[in-house]
Parts: C-alpha cells; structure tokens; sequence
C-alpha cells in the first residue's frame, strides 16, 4: 500500500451557507484522520475561516464562483488546501492582531487569519494557475500505544 | 435548517442573549442585530449565555470587538457565561479571556454586574 493515506477534494460554491457543510466534512475527516473531537472542531474552525477569507477577499463576495477544498491524510499530518480562482490575496498585508487596540479601534479583521495560524502547525500562501491556494497542515497527535 | 436562533430576555437591566448553533460569516448578521437591538434600547449590560452555542469563528468574534468599546464607553459590558469547551478553546487561542470577563454559569455572569466593581472595563 502507498504511503499516501486517504484524499478529498470537494467544490462548493463560493456562498457563506455552504460553511456549516465545509466544517462538517472538515471535521469528519480530521476524525478519520486520527485527531480527536476538540482537535477536529479547531480543524473545522480553521477552514471555515480560510473558507470565509476566499469569499470575502478573493472573490469579493461573488457567489457565482467555486472552492475547492483538498484534504491529504499524509500519514503524520493532515494537510488541507483551499483554493480559488479569484483575485490575489497577500497575506502579508493582514496585520498582526493587538485585541486591545482591536477594540478601541473597532476593527474586526485580520481575527480569521490569526486563529488559522494559532490553530494549524502551518499556514502557507501561493499563487497556482490564476489563482489562491492556502495550505494549512496540523501535525498528529502521537499515538499512545495500548498497554497490557 | 437553522444554523443559528438567539433568544434574548431582560433581567434586572440586563440583556442575556441565547445563541442556540454555530456563529459564523453567514450567520453573524443574527447575532450582531440582537446586539444592537439591546445598544438602541440603551442597554449596555449583557449577558451571553453560550450553553446552545456550539460554534463561534472569526466573525462572530468580530461582532464583540466591534460594539465593546461603545459598550465600556456607556458604563457596561458584555459577559459570556456557559460556553463549552469549543468555544472556550477559541476564546482562549485568541486572548479574549484576557479582553472579556467569561463566567462558569448565567447566574455567576448576572451577579457579577451586581458586584460594588463598576462594568465597562475588561477583566483584570
């Protein structure tokens, strides 16, 4: 058998109500990928909100547009792609997060991305054919081997 | 399906909200607009009590960054009660236990406005 374990690509349109099924797919493959329950939510949480960037950002809110979402059980890490067609989007441009000076300047953006980096072991950016690819991998909890 | 329901009800003053399902981009504009209907009645002290809340992302997030300061500004705060240990967990990744005074239960949240410690600050 190859080292390469279970692969899903799913294309949803680009509409904020497809987010409740991203999560539900990102979470049950984060399950079936070995992480547990809490680990497979924060999974969820953290494609949600790359999800939610593309529409946002990259397609600007068109919701005639698609994404597609690659998940890669690579053995010792789960590796998950969010791609777009749409317009650039430069991560570099999205400032650190200060909450306290968030508040008093009632900014809200900028949250997403800094709960997919506290969230995933690494957030990654690329242009690819015309488009965005986000790659955020989580490494596996180590196996705890039964005893007795 | 409903993603998102918020229930709202007043005691003593304050607004304690009831998100029931998952807070994100497509449901904010729910959550915010119970927010503000609390803000233009001139109530400033709310209670979010999460015990149906199973989800919050970013946006949601964004919705109390977004009123906190005129909420401080005008004497009150928003307090969050009850979350579970998912949302708990975000709260926590993101340093907003160090920007939002979070209680155990909804009764915990509702006396602790009653406590001699004025609202409108963030927790020490």
């Amino acid at each position: 058998m190859s080292a390469r374990r279970a692969a899903l690509v799913l294309r949803v349109p680009s509409r904020t109500e497809f987010l409740a099924a991203i999560r539900d797919v990102t979470r049950r493959m984060a399950e079936t990928a070995g992480f547990d329950a809490a680990q497979a939510d924060q999974l969820a949480l953290a494609v949600d909100e790359a999800s939610t960037n593309v529409i946002e950002h990259a397609y600007r809110g068109a919701a005639d547009r698609r994404i597609e979402l690659r998940f890669h059980d690579r053995g010792g890490e789960l590796r998950v792609e969010v791609a777009d067609d749409g317009q650039a989007v430069d991560p570099r441009e999205i400032p650190e997060v200060d909450l306290r000076r968030y508040a008093s300047e009632r900014r809200t953006g900028g949250l997403g991305m800094h709960l997919m980096g506290r969230i995933m072991d690494s957030v990654t950016f690329r242009r690819d054919g015309g488009g965005n690819v986000c790659c955020m991998v989580k490494r596996k909890p180590e196996r705890r081997e039964a005893s007795g | 399906m409903t993603e998102l329901s918020v229930d709202s009800r007043e005691l003593e003053g304050i607004v304690l909200l009831y998100p029931r399902g998952f807070i994100n981009a497509h449901t904010v504009r729910l959550f915010e607009g119970e927010i503000q209907k609390a803000l233009d009645q001139g109530r400033y002290r709310i209670v979010v009590s999460g015990s149906g809340l199973k989800y919050i992302a970013s946006a949601g997030l964004g919705a109390l960054m977004g009123v906190i300061e005129e909420i401080r500004t005008n004497g009150g705060d928003i307090r969050l009660a009850e979350l579970n240990e998912t949302v708990h967990n975000i709260f926590d990744i993101l340093g907003f236990n160090h920007l939002y005074r979070i209680f155990p239960s909804e009764v915990e949240a509702i006396l602790s406005f009653r406590e001699g410690g004025e609202a409108g600050s963030p927790p020490a």
